[in-house]
């Protein structure tokens, strides 16, 4: 529970509001209006909020505590107004059985009210000068800048202020924090990933602490992604990361994976992976996916729009049917052998982001034996009959026995078009499809083009639907994964253009 | 005879190379494909792992399990795994 208060802080009067037989422990934080800041003399602080997104937000983050804390009853009051030195500005207590919630869940409080309230304050200091801090970054200011953060990391010619800048504007979800995701999302967060979000529903057990190095023995029973956020946003307060309690579905996953510069595959099942894998090529979005057996792991990139996914390295088997196999999740594993996979696959997110990718990792499996430290590369070529990505197997939609009618029109164009063969198709909707943040250029680009985010799968649908229509994107790939996507449903004269963008002189200005 | 056999390597990966003892053979075979050559180490090695499962690669690269066998290839054996 949280309130706002403008009047003094009567702190016996919450604790006994806080009593309950079943409660163990009680542990309370105090923030004070202290005299001094920056290293400067504070004579008082006045602190203003928006009173109806501040309740919202506190409510928010104390229910996310008790959520990921069970059995802890929260309970957060903050002041608004004049203070003077010494006074109380902000109360968190929380009653639990046991102390160990209480201390974590006391902790995430004021570290997301620090972070997430929208609270200022108004400093002043001797001599009548006042000026308005924000409450949000007052605690990393000074010690920390992306400058010297990161001071070693940029300075390597691959990355460079370029490639850091690039790496603050990527947005990477990684799905399943255990023993892949705990050192993957870790390095994504000091490298600087601007914006990580991290899914699972899963609470911390004693059995993962062995190889899940973001929880600690005092973690247990807490959510996984409620423990490892914090934990990131300590390792590096530069980037922003969200948790997300919950479960991928069919219903969710493409509204999860939209937008991303990389998505990472850390689960530990098939339903998941293919789920995953076919959402991110619907999506545009590269994935980079890992699994491990005991001392041996293996590496996939999927490119979208690429031939070689998925589909073709399991030749059409289902999920249902790999889960069958034996041992393969859920036994025995040598904790460093999800450690390196883990570190691997967030180096290729980096790499990624950074166009450091060799192409042919695009294409191949990359088998880990930590038992010989050896490495091992299978080229992953196009299965013929993939349903999925295969250019002449359009008709046929996965899981479907009976492919249905092919609405193809008769003419001879090929699903990617060359730019100039656009003007013998007659006449034809150009569809311009938009990353986030990307706006089309109204200056140069051609009479009739609609831009629809990439997102808008319906409104593409809707578009595509009505005729022949040209989809294109900054280069290409994406437009040629959606086509495909189309016309394996069932949508006859659409086509991706060769080249993207650049190949017709569209204008995009990136925002 | 010398027609019918050819000298190939296997490479086995995960629960195979648990079960088979070894991470690498090199033997002598009739297979023509590697769904043979699987059925000859399942029956010589005990291998217990169900072939419909199986992927294969022949000289680093994916094949399939009816792909045709040549003297001088190397036959690696991957089952599914998901760990997490
Ligand atoms: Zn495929």
């Amino acid at each position: 529970m949280f309130e706002l208060t403008d009047q003094p802080i009567d702190s016996a009067a919450l604790r006994a509001r806080l009593e309950r037989p079943e409660a163990g422990a009680c542990v309370v934080f105090e923030g004070w209006v202290r005299n001094h800041h920056g290293g400067r003399p504070v004579t008082q602080l006045d602190y203003e909020a928006f009173d109806e997104l501040a309740r919202i937000e506190g409510d928010a983050i104390t229910a996310e505590a008790e959520e990921a804390h069970p059995g802890c009853t929260v309970l957060c009051v903050h002041r608004t107004g004049s203070l003077a030195i010494g006074e109380l500005a902000v109360w968190i207590g929380v009653a639990s059985p046991h102390r160990h919630g209480a201390f974590l869940a006391c902790r995430q409080v004021i570290e997301e009210i620090k972070r997430r309230l929208p609270v200022w304050k108004k400093e002043h200091h001797p001599g009548n000068i006042a000026e308005w801090v924000n409450c949000t970054t007052e605690s990393t200011a000074g010690r920390l800048s992306p400058g010297n953060y990161y001071e070693r990391q940029a300075s390597l010619p691959e990355v460079g202020a370029s490639g850091q800048a690039a790496l603050a504007a990527a947005s990477v979800l990684v799905v399943g924090i255990g023993g892949l995701g705990c050192p993957a999302a870790l390095y994504l967060a000091t490298s600087g990933v601007g914006r990580l979000t991290l899914v699972d529903a899963g609470r911390v057990e004693v059995s993962n602490l062995h190889r899940q190095i973001l929880f600690t023995a005092d973690d247990v029973g807490a959510a996984k992604v409620s423990v490892a956020a914090a934990r990131l946003r300590m390792h590096n307060p530069l980037v922003q990361v969200e948790a997300r309690d919950a479960d991928v579905t069919p219903g969710n996953v493409l509204a999860l994976v939209a937008g991303r510069t990389a998505v990472l595959d850390c689960t530990d099942n098939f339903a998941t992976r293919f789920l995953l894998h076919d959402a991110c090529r619907q999506a545009g979005v590269p994935l980079v996916q890992a699994a491990v057996y005991r001392f041996e792991g293996e590496l996939n990139l999927f490119e979208p729009g690429a031939q070689g996914c998925l589909h073709c390295l399991w030749s059409g088997r289902k999920p249902a049917q790999l889960e069958t196999a034996p041992n393969c999740s859920g036994g025995p594993v040598f904790a460093p052998a999800v450690g390196v996979l883990g570190i691997m696959q967030a180096a290729e997110a980096l790499k990624l982001i950074l166009r450091l990718t060799d192409p042919i990792d695009f294409k191949q499996t990359r088998l880990i034996n930590l038992l010989d430290a050896s490495s091992y590369g299978i080229e992953r070529p196009a299965d013929p009959a993939c349903p999925v990505c295969g250019l002449a197997q359009q008709t046929e939609t996965p899981g479907d026995a009976a492919p249905p009618p092919r609405s193809e029109s008769s003419d001879d164009f090929p699903l990617i078009l060359q730019p100039q063969d656009i003007a013998a198709l007659g006449p034809v909707q150009m569809i311009a499809l938009l990353e986030a943040g990307e706006a089309l250029d109204a200056a140069t680009a051609p009479a009739g083009a609609i831009a629809v985010p990439m997102v808008d799968l319906i409104r593409i649908r809707e578009l595509a639907g009505k005729g022949p229509a040209i989809l294109a994107c900054r280069r290409g790939l994406r437009s040629a994964a959606l086509a495909r996507l189309l016309r394996i449903e069932g949508v006859g004269r659409v086509y991706a253009l060769a080249g993207g963008l650049g190949a017709i002189r569209i204008g995009v200005i990136s925002a | 005879m010398a027609d019918s056999t050819r000298q190939v390597q296997v490479k086995f990966f995960a629960v195979l190379r648990e079960q088979a003892g070894v991470s690498t053979l090199d033997c002598a075979t009739a297979a023509r494909t590697p769904a043979e050559l699987y059925r000859e180490l399942q029956a010589g090695r005990g291998l217990q792992f169900p072939a419909d499962l199986l992927r294969v690669a022949i000289n680093e690269r994916y094949a399939t399990m009816e792909t045709p066998l040549s003297t001088g290839d190397r036959v690696v054996f991957i089952p599914p795994v998901a760990g997490g």
